[in-house]
């Protein structure tokens, strides 16, 4: 693992992470749906508890799937969308405002990455 | 000088991240799990000299994979390191109880996540 080593491999790494990236990218859009979906059950007052515990878990797995992926600003909105649906967190009109706003980001920053 | 890893993780796409990383970066030895009870198995035959276990799996979690792990004499010795998106001290502060080598933090850098293993092992 000497630094010039490294250096060279940087590139291949980098293609082989935009591979994977591809390959997984439609299993990211689809936990960012069930967080769309739960933004939009909170949003008309009918967010279920099984959906809001999903929804909770998928925002953990995206955080840390998009920092993974190079996108940090990803993984710092899905912590925010984490920290919202938490069992100890209230569920109110603002937030709900706030997970839609969250769950458009995340989909913004998904369709920009090459 | 190689290593062998083992990665324990349900989701598919941090442990294809995390093996792509510890292969093709550093050079070392893969395999990987996909559950806890999976990977306990899978830690007894392929002996690693290390391994990377998620902390919130479905069924089994990293937690109790851990002591599963101690309790058998085969991979007793194992060094375990957590690797977690949880940032809130309380949980960083339980998983330290447990006696793991290491908490490594999600999302990770594909570039450095082996220098960070390395270090925590003294394997620099």
């Amino acid at each position: 693992m000497d630094s010039n080593s490294r250096a060279n491999e940087v590139p291949a790494v980098s293609a082989m992470l935009d591979e994977l990236w591809l390959k997984f990218r439609p299993q990211i859009e689809e936990r960012l749906s069930v967080l769309q979906e739960a933004a939009a059950a909170l949003a008309q007052g009918n967010l279920p508890p099984e959906l809001r515990e999903e929804a909770h878990n998928t925002a953990h797995k995206l955080a840390g799937s998009l920092g993974t992926f190079g996108l940090d600003q990803g993984t710092a909105l899905a912590r925010e969308a984490e920290n919202l649906l938490a069992p100890e967190s209230t569920l109110d009109e603002p937030t709900a405002r706030r997970l839609l706003a969250i769950a458009a980001s995340i989909s913004v920053t998904i369709l920009d990455r090459r | 000088m190689s290593h062998r890893i083992l990665i324990i993780d349900d989701e598919d796409d941090i442990r294809e991240v995390a093996a792509l990383s510890l292969e093709t970066v550093a050079g070392w030895e893969v395999a990987v799990a996909s559950s806890g009870a999976q990977g306990i198995v899978r830690a007894a035959e392929y002996n690693p000299d290390a391994i990377l276990l998620d902390v919130m799996m479905p069924g089994m979690d990293g937690p109790t994979t851990f002591r599963e792990l101690r309790k058998n004499p085969i991979t007793s010795r194992i060094p375990v390191l957590l690797l977690t998106a949880k940032v809130q001290s309380t949980d960083q502060r339980r998983f330290a109880d447990l006696g793991v080598e290491a908490i490594l933090f999600k999302p990770f850098d594909p570039l450095t996540l082996p220098n960070q293993i390395a270090g925590v092992l003294g394997w620099n």
